[in-house]
């Protein structure tokens, strides 16, 4: 599957130095505007889901681009990229195809909390994602810039409330219509850079900024409340000029493990991978960083900053006098480039050199791009409804950065989620969800729409509740049948091969069930595990599989009749033996989070004038978010208790009287049914 | 001094109330948006000075100017007015008694409500709700309807709807002591804190999970992390050993009175109660089921059971008897013992010997025969004093308390009650201490449902130290589990849930 992949290259590049006016059609049923991880993930599910797709970016060449660090993956990140595969997405295939340095963090930590990462080469990265764009079905690549976001007038109904219908290209008075637009604008909405006391304005350093005309649109015509943000990225060292001898090595895993549940290896033979390094601040960095405060606009700025992945200036102020770790990862198999990781900074270039150079290992290294800051704004995504569309906006989606997330898997993830909503939306399919019981996509939106951002959202496993039902090595369980049935965005391919898988998987478990002994008979017939149970007590595979000290080839060279033709699932069925009393305890409560997801509060409701007793804070908060879920309201913050009860009493009233109604209808209809049939009889 | 009620009686009342409120269930949830005014005798069944009748709901006004005869405005609110009580059809003057308007929102149930204060005879109780039931829209309560309203129109939390239960039911003094203390937080507070620990504690496995790779977070986090799971567990556990004393100050001491045949058990229950409520006679096995009475001795709740004498028959129901009373005393929290000191041998060595074989008789059960008695679980009662000499009764009671091993003795006769009152003081001694002062010390653990979550949060807490180093994802599910458990009983937890709870709940009390 990895090999065949990039001879569609050629022809993409071809794509490329063509202008947009030549190849877009003036209609589409989705168009996406930004190429990063967020836009392209869009685009192609939006396509695998069978709507007419555009994808506006301002450079095709930058498609695909890791702006910032060349890795994929890790503890909680890992799991969003595990998923993304199990839907189609793009990352995961792509972290196969350009990995150059797999591990899995978390090893020693239980599997459900462990993170699967990949140091990746830029280069081949982009490759991968371009080359899969363009093999992708009604999906159209055009380089442009958006000038404007086209909306209707508001509704005359519904005050406030508009649908988009399209977006203006800028250099012309081009316009494209569709009926769903999906915003991955990144940190280009209002975005501005900084090094040292200098800005400008931009997303991106070597990009245009983007026009002033989407934010225009957003704030004033939408009225859409925003909020800025900061973030960074290190300066690039030239790799030649670091002293790696003074820097400890960590090598990657001795077998790769892919990220994607269709590829059995990586495109990176094992031992072709390359090495990371670590190395740890000085106090001659805490020196510098002091000395050069004044020079530093963007960290003197009160704007909200992430509290993981902090620049090194907010570190060493926040924690003085203590070392900070220093990754120093490749950017690549034939980049001449290191990334130091936790050096984001955004000092004078002078000064980022004299800080560098404080640190052991790189005391004469040389600095190929400096590191810089960019402040940008975010629309507060709790405007949003789950499926990423802005509630006042029918149409209009958004995902990404702009709703004030951080980091590749957390934009790829919302991407994809508003993709497939935007496309079933334009294609008039019924609207789908994702609930935060079943995968870590569910557990991102739902936290950024029922409560908002505050500073840079990041995905960690402490975020999702079931944590250990939501597990990397399920996720094709617990996505791909889904995705297939329900959502329209997993290709029949993979979504066989994984119901495969689920059938070998209950068969393994029932073959494990089938084999039951007395723990007498186990200690015979296994001599070398330490069993505590009595003698008596009768035992199955199962059970067995649990013990810290028994895998699964032990107990398949035990049976080989029964197991053997399972060895390919040994690891999963492991995992499976061991986390399934704890998920079985869980399924009570998942089904509870599952009927307040499903009690709807109505999105026109009057919290103020709402008759039920409710403080005016809780009235205030409920009126802000205006959850779109019981479920939702549950998980606000300065929510009590109370207030949830109350609120269940009126959407149980409201429904019951619905459902009053309904049942009339219904009756109403069957005296017709009958009343049909016995004309039907005469 | 003692009030005292037939706690089969109760007992079925509260049965017959559980199952009238699961058939209403479903209609149950929407009461917030109920048209319906309801009423209620709110104050005890029973004889009493005053009864309060209450009243909510919009069709209060109405029933307020009907049976207080007020044809124009309404009282002033929450001001207490002498009024003729009037059946509003008839115009029959029921009774003279106080009436209370409460306006909404200001009222318990945060309706409008109305209370009548009328005098507490039987009679003059059936005619005023007889009369309240004739105005049009007007409803009898349903259990647990008013406490229902008035959470559901946000005026308590749910650890001061089970408080409130408490005290509705509080039949004695001590019981609405602990009742108040549980409404004002005391318990909750003592939950919030361990609860607050424990977030700390999950706080840090998780970060050690989700940031441990990439910063800096020492291995000795887990190790504090280990240490407080470990104080918590051993305060819960605590917390779980106060022997029950809220639950007995709740649903009352449970004491036993057992005993050879004819040794005067069922006299002494009956002279406790100061009635009849045992039939006596000089055969022995008269008794031959458990008698259960209610009893307040010294504001603490006891129910006293009267078992048949324990003896080998072959009388098949008689033997059905003993097997009871066996039963009853192994669920005892106190047993007293009594035995026909006329049966005593002379010598008080000899006497004590008899004592000691006479309780392992007694206490002995099928499983365990060989029991051996504990000396704060019974207390030795010698009656049938008046038969012994006036110089013999005292050598008898000095002697015997010498002897190590016995449990406390007290030499009564039930039949000249003589003796008596030194056996009531050690009685309220004991039972007291069962209880605990609800004044002082730990709140104890009122609810059943409270002890039920403390041993999940304990178990889950155990699941940590089983995981915690194998798979420290299993091992934070653990601490996740035990705050949730803690999370049930403090009320923060899931809309469905706590309405579960409380609608569980609200089977007692009115």
């Amino acid at each position: 599957m990895l090999t065949k992949r990039l001879h569609r290259l050629q022809g993409f590049l071809l794509l490329v130095s063509r202008r947009a006016s030549n190849v877009a059609k003036q209609q589409y049923d989705v168009i996406v505007v930004g190429g990063g991880h967020a836009g392209t993930e869009a685009a192609a599910a939006a396509a695998r889901v069978g709507a007419e797709t555009l994808l506006v970016t301002q450079k095709i060449h930058t498609i695909g681009a890791l702006s910032c660090n060349p890795s994929l993956g890790g503890v909680g990140k890992g799991q969003l990229v595990k998923e993304l595969d199990a839907l189609d997405g793009l990352c995961g295939r792509a972290g196969d195809w350009a990995g150059i340095h797999f591990s899995i963090l978390n090893r020693r930590k239980g599997p459900a909390v462990w993170g699967p990462r990949a140091q990746l080469d830029r280069q081949r990265y982009r490759e991968f994602i371009q080359s899969e764009l363009l093999g992708t079905h009604r999906l159209t690549v055009l380089e442009g810039s958006v000038e404007e976001l086209l909306v209707t007038e508001p509704n005359p109904e519904k005050p406030g409330c508009h649908r988009v219908t399209g977006i203006r290209l800028a250099g012309g008075s081009r316009s494209i219509s569709a009926s769903s637009v999906v915003l991955t604008t990144g940190t280009f909405l209002s975005g501005s850079l900084f090094v040292g006391q200098t800005t400008s304005p931009g997303g991106r350093i070597g990009d245009a900024p983007s026009s002033a005309g989407l934010s225009h649109t957003l704030r004033e015509a939408l009225g859409l409340r925003t909020g800025r943000l900061r973030t960074g990225t290190p300066p690039r060292i030239v790799k030649d000029s670091v002293d790696f001898s003074q820097a400890e090595l960590h090598p990657p895993d001795e077998r790769p493990s892919p990220f994607s549940f269709l590829n059995t290896h990586t495109r990176c033979k094992p031992e072709e991978q390359l090495p990371c390094h670590l190395t740890l601040t000085t106090p001659g960095v805490e020196r510098v960083v002091r000395e050069s405060l004044h020079l530093n606009c963007h960290i003197q700025q009160d704007t909200k900053g992430p509290r993981y992945c902090p620049s090194i200036e907010s570190r060493v102020l926040r924690f003085p006098g203590r070392k900070h770790q220093v990754w120093l990862e490749p950017e690549g198999v034939t980049s001449d480039l290191l990334y130091p990781q936790g050096l984001s900074m955004t000092m004078p270039p002078d000064a980022q050199l004299r800080l560098i150079r404080e640190i052991p290992a790189l005391h004469r290294a040389e600095i190929h791009t400096p590191g810089y800051g960019v402040q940008y704004d975010f629309v507060c995504p709790t405007q949003l409804d789950p499926s990423l569309q802005v509630k006042n906006t029918q149409g209009l989606f958004l995902a990404g950065q702009i709703n004030g997330t951080t980091g590749y898997e957390e934009a790829a993830a919302q991407g994809l989620w508003a993709g497939v909503s935007a496309a079933r939306s334009a294609l008039a399919m019924p609207p789908v969800t994702l609930s935060r019981t079943e995968s870590y996509i569910g557990v991102l939106i739902d936290d950024l729409i029922s409560r908002g951002v505050t500073e840079p959202y990041r995905m960690f496993t402490s975020r999702a509740e079931f944590r250990t039902a939501l597990r990397p090595d399920n996720a094709d369980l617990r996505l791909t049948l889904k995705g297939f049935e329900e959502l329209g965005c997993v290709s029949s391919q993979r979504y066989y091969e994984t119901v495969r898988v689920r059938d070998s998987l209950r068969d393994a478990l029932e073959a494990l069930q089938s084999i039951v002994l007395s723990a007498a008979n186990w200690r015979k017939k296994m001599p070398d595990i330490l069993m505590s149970e009595n003698k008596f007590t009768s035992l199955s595979g199962q059970d067995v599989l649990q013990y810290n000290t028994v895998s699964f080839e032990m107990l398949a060279s035990a049976f080989p009749d029964t197991l053997s033709p399972y060895m390919e699932f040994s690891q999963r069925l492991k995992i499976e033996a061991v986390y399934r009393p704890h998920c079985d305890l869980q399924r009570k409560e998942i089904e509870r989070i599952q009927k307040e997801e499903n009690m709807a509060l109505p999105q026109d409701i009057d919290y103020f004038s709402l008759p039920v007793s409710l403080s005016q804070e809780v009235r205030e908060i409920l009126d802000r978010v205006r959850p779109s879920t019981l479920g939702a309201a549950t998980r606000l913050q300065g929510i009590t208790p109370a207030a949830i009860v109350h609120l269940l009493n009126y959407v149980r009233h409201t429904g019951q009287k619905e459902t009053r109604t309904h049942s009339k209808y219904d009756k109403n209809r069957e005296e017709l049914h009958t009343e049909n049939a016995s004309l039907v009889k005469l | 001094m003692l009030l005292s009620v037939r706690v089969g009686m109760l007992r079925g009342a509260v049965h017959k109330l559980r199952t009238r409120l699961l058939s209403t269930k479903g209609g149950v949830t929407d009461g917030l948006a109920d048209a319906e005014t309801i009423f209620a005798l709110s104050s005890g069944h029973g004889r009493c000075g005053v009864a309060v009748v209450r009243v909510s709901g919009p069709a209060s006004a109405a029933a307020l100017r009907g049976m207080a005869g007020i044809t124009r405005g309404l009282p002033p609110p929450r001001t207490a007015l002498l009024h003729s009580i009037r059946d509003p059809q008839s115009k029959e003057v029921l009774d003279r008694g106080l009436v209370l308007w409460f306006p909404a929102p200001n009222s318990f149930t945060g309706e409008d409500s109305v209370e009548f204060h009328i005098h507490g005879g039987p009679a003059v109780i059936t005619s005023v709700l007889q009369a309240l039931g004739s105005v049009p829209g007007m409803r009898p309560a349903e259990a647990g309807e008013f406490t229902r309203r008035a959470f559901q129109a946000g005026k308590l939390g749910l650890t001061e709807v089970e408080g409130l239960g408490d005290l509705i039911h509080a039949e004695t003094e001590a019981q609405r002591r602990q009742a108040l203390r549980q409404m004002s937080g005391e318990l909750g507070r003592l939950y919030q804190d361990w609860s607050h620990r424990l977030k700390r504690c999950l706080a840090h496995v998780e970060a050690f999970i989700d940031f441990s790779e990439d910063e800096l977070i020492e291995d000795g986090v887990l190790n504090q992390v280990d240490r407080s799971v470990c104080d918590l567990q051993a305060e819960i556990k605590r917390h779980l050993m106060d022997e029950r004393r809220g639950e007995r100050l709740r649903s009352g001491v449970q004491v036993v009175i057992a005993g050879a045949t004819n040794a005067g058990k069922s006299s002494l229950l009956n002279t406790l109660c100061q009635r009849p409520a045992a039939i006596v006679s000089p055969i022995a096995g008269t008794t031959r089921d458990v008698v259960e009475t209610a009893l307040d001795i010294g504001g603490f709740p006891v129910l006293l059971s009267d078992t048949a004498g324990v003896r080998d028959s072959t009388d098949l129901v008689e033997r059905e008897g003993v097997r009871r009373a066996r039963e009853r005393m192994q669920q005892a929290d106190l047993t007293l013992v009594v035995v026909d000191c006329a049966q005593l041998p002379c010598d008080a060595q000899r006497a004590a010997d008899f004592l000691q074989e006479h309780l392992r008789s007694v206490l002995a059960t099928e499983e365990q025969p060989d029991t051996v008695f504990s000396a704060d679980k019974c207390l030795l009662v010698l009656n049938k004093t008046d038969l012994l000499p006036e110089d013999g009764r005292l050598t008898l009671e000095r002697e015997l308390r010498r002897v190590p091993g016995l449990p406390p003795i007290c030499l009564v006769s039930c039949h000249t009650s003589e003796g008596l009152q030194g056996f009531l003081t050690e009685l309220h001694g004991r039972v007291k201490t069962l209880c605990g002062n609800p004044l002082t010390g730990d709140p104890t653990l009122t609810q059943a449902r409270h002890r039920a979550h403390l041993q999940q949060c304990t178990a889950a807490l155990a699941q940590y130290h089983r995981y915690r180093d194998g798979d420290l994802a299993l091992a934070a599910e653990g601490l996740r589990l035990a705050l949730t458990s803690l999370g049930r009983i403090t009320g923060r937890v899931g809309a469905e849930e706590i309405l579960d709870i409380i609608f569980k709940d609200f089977c007692i009390g009115k």
